[in-house]
C-alpha cells in the first residue's frame, strides 16, 4: 500500500515541479536566460516545471548572482520557508565563484554554499537555458524520487 | 451529432493522447559551432602565459605543469567563455566552437605592447626605476647611482632632474621598476590591440 502511494508521489513529482528563483545581487545576465526558459523555444512547462516565485510553493529554488552582505540573512529565510522537499540550483559563475564580482573593493560575499545547500551549481556567464534546463531535469529526480521512502 | 462523435474519437487515439500529455521537444543540444569551455587542442604549450594575460576573468585559467609539459587549465566556476585566451593563443593550443576557424580565416590577431607611465606628482627623482630595469643594465652597464646614463638607447634615464622615458618598446613588461619604486610612481600597462591582415606580433 505504502508503494503504491509511493509511486503515486513518484510520478506526480517527475512532471510537476515548481520552481521559484531568487536574485541575490547578479548583473541580470543570468535572470534573462531564466527568463528564456520560458519562452516558446525552450518552453519549460512542457517539462512540467512551472515558475511561481513563491517559496511557499516551490520545490526548486534558483540561485542567481553573487551574495550581498543585504541577502545573507534573507536568502536563508527564504530557503527556509520551502517545504520539504526542497533543491537549490546555483545559476550562473557568480554563486560558484563571484565571476567578475570577486575581486578587491566590492561588496559581495560568495559563494553561496556558505549561507544555504546546493544541490546543484551551473557553471557559465551566463550558462546557457538548455544547462538551466537540463540541471533543474536532472536534479529533480535524484531529490523527489522516493523521498519519504528515504527519510530515516 | 455525426461531428460530436468523430472529434470524440479523434482525441481518444492513443497517439493524440500521448502526444497531448508527453514531452514535445527533448532539450536541446547545443550546437558544435557555440563557444564552450576552451579545450586542449595537441599543440605543444610554450608556457608564455598570453592566455591568462587576456583573460578577464579573475581565477579562470592558469597554466600548470604536467611532468615536464605545460598546459593551460579552465575552471568552469570562473570562466566565463569569452574565447579571448584561444584567441590570443600564439599556438593555438587551445580550441573552443569555432574561433580557431574564423581567426585563420580572417587573419586576426592580438598585438601588445607595454606603456611605461609616471606619475610626476608622486616621483620623487632617485632613479631606482631606471637602475633596476634589467634591459637598462644590458645596454648601459655604467648606469647606476642616480639614473643618469650617458647613452641614447636605454628605456628610461634622469634628465635634468626628470625621469624620461625614450625608448618604451624595448619594455619586456617585468615590472622591476613597479617593485623598487618607493611611491608606486611609475606604473607598467600592458596594451592589447586586435589587428588584421598578419602584421600581428606576439
Amino acid at each position: 500500500m505504502r508503494n503504491i502511494l509511493q509511486e503515486i508521489k513518484n510520478f506526480v513529482r517527475s512532471r510537476s515541479i515548481h520552481v521559484s528563483y531568487v536574485d541575490v545581487g547578479s548583473c541580470n545576465g543570468c535572470d534573462i536566460e531564466v527568463l528564456a526558459c520560458l519562452a516558446p523555444r525552450y518552453d519549460i512547462e512542457q517539462y512540467g516545471i512551472y515558475v511561481h516565485n513563491n517559496p511557499r510553493e516551490a520545490d526548486v529554488l534558483l540561485v542567481i548572482g553573487s551574495v550581498t552582505p543585504q541577502w545573507v540573512d534573507k536568502l536563508r529565510e527564504i530557503w527556509d520557508k520551502i517545504p520539504e522537499p526542497k533543491a537549490a540550483v546555483a545559476i550562473g559563475n557568480c554563486p560558484i565563484s563571484g565571476c567578475v564580482y570577486a575581486r578587491r573593493g566590492t561588496l559581495t560575499t560568495p559563494p553561496v554554499e556558505n549561507y544555504i545547500p546546493i544541490a546543484a551549481s551551473v557553471p557559465g556567464c551566463p550558462p546557457r537555458p538548455t544547462e538551466i534546463l537540463n540541471a533543474i531535469l536532472s536534479v529533480a529526480p535524484i531529490i523527489f524520487k522516493d523521498y519519504e521512502e528515504k527519510q530515516p | 451529432m455525426r461531428s460530436i462523435v468523430y472529434y470524440v474519437r479523434e482525441f481518444l487515439r492513443p497517439e493524440w493522447l500521448k502526444k497531448f500529455f508527453s514531452v514535445k521537444t527533448a532539450p536541446l543540444t547545443t550546437p558544435a559551432y557555440f563557444k564552450g569551455y576552451p579545450t586542449l587542442t595537441d599543440k605543444e604549450c610554450t608556457h608564455c602565459l598570453t592566455c591568462m594575460m587576456i583573460c578577464p576573468a579573475p581565477g579562470a585559467i592558469a597554466v600548470l605543469r604536467h611532468k615536464e609539459q605545460w598546459a593551460p587549465e579552465i575552471y568552469p566556476g570562473h570562466c566565463i567563455r569569452c574565447g579571448l585566451c584561444v584567441e590570443a593563443c600564439p599556438e593555438g593550443v587551445l580550441t573552443s566552437g569555432r574561433i580557431l576557424d574564423v581567426t585563420s580565416r580572417d587573419k586576426t590577431a592580438f598585438s601588445s605592447w607595454y606603456r611605461l607611465e609616471v606619475d610626476d606628482n608622486l616621483c620623487m627623482r632617485c632613479g631606482n626605476c631606471c637602475v633596476s630595469c634589467p634591459v637598462n643594465r644590458e645596454i648601459d652597464p655604467q648606469l647606476a647611482g642616480t639614473g643618469t646614463s650617458a647613452s641614447d638607447e636605454v628605456i628610461m634615464r634622469i634628465e635634468g632632474g626628470r625621469v624620461t622615458i625614450l625608448h618604451e618598446e624595448k619594455c619586456t613588461g617585468c615590472k622591476t621598476c613597479e617593485t623598487n619604486c618607493p611611491n608606486r610612481a611609475i606604473r607598467v600597462a600592458r596594451m592589447v590591440e586586435g589587428v588584421q591582415g598578419g602584421e600581428a606580433e606576439a
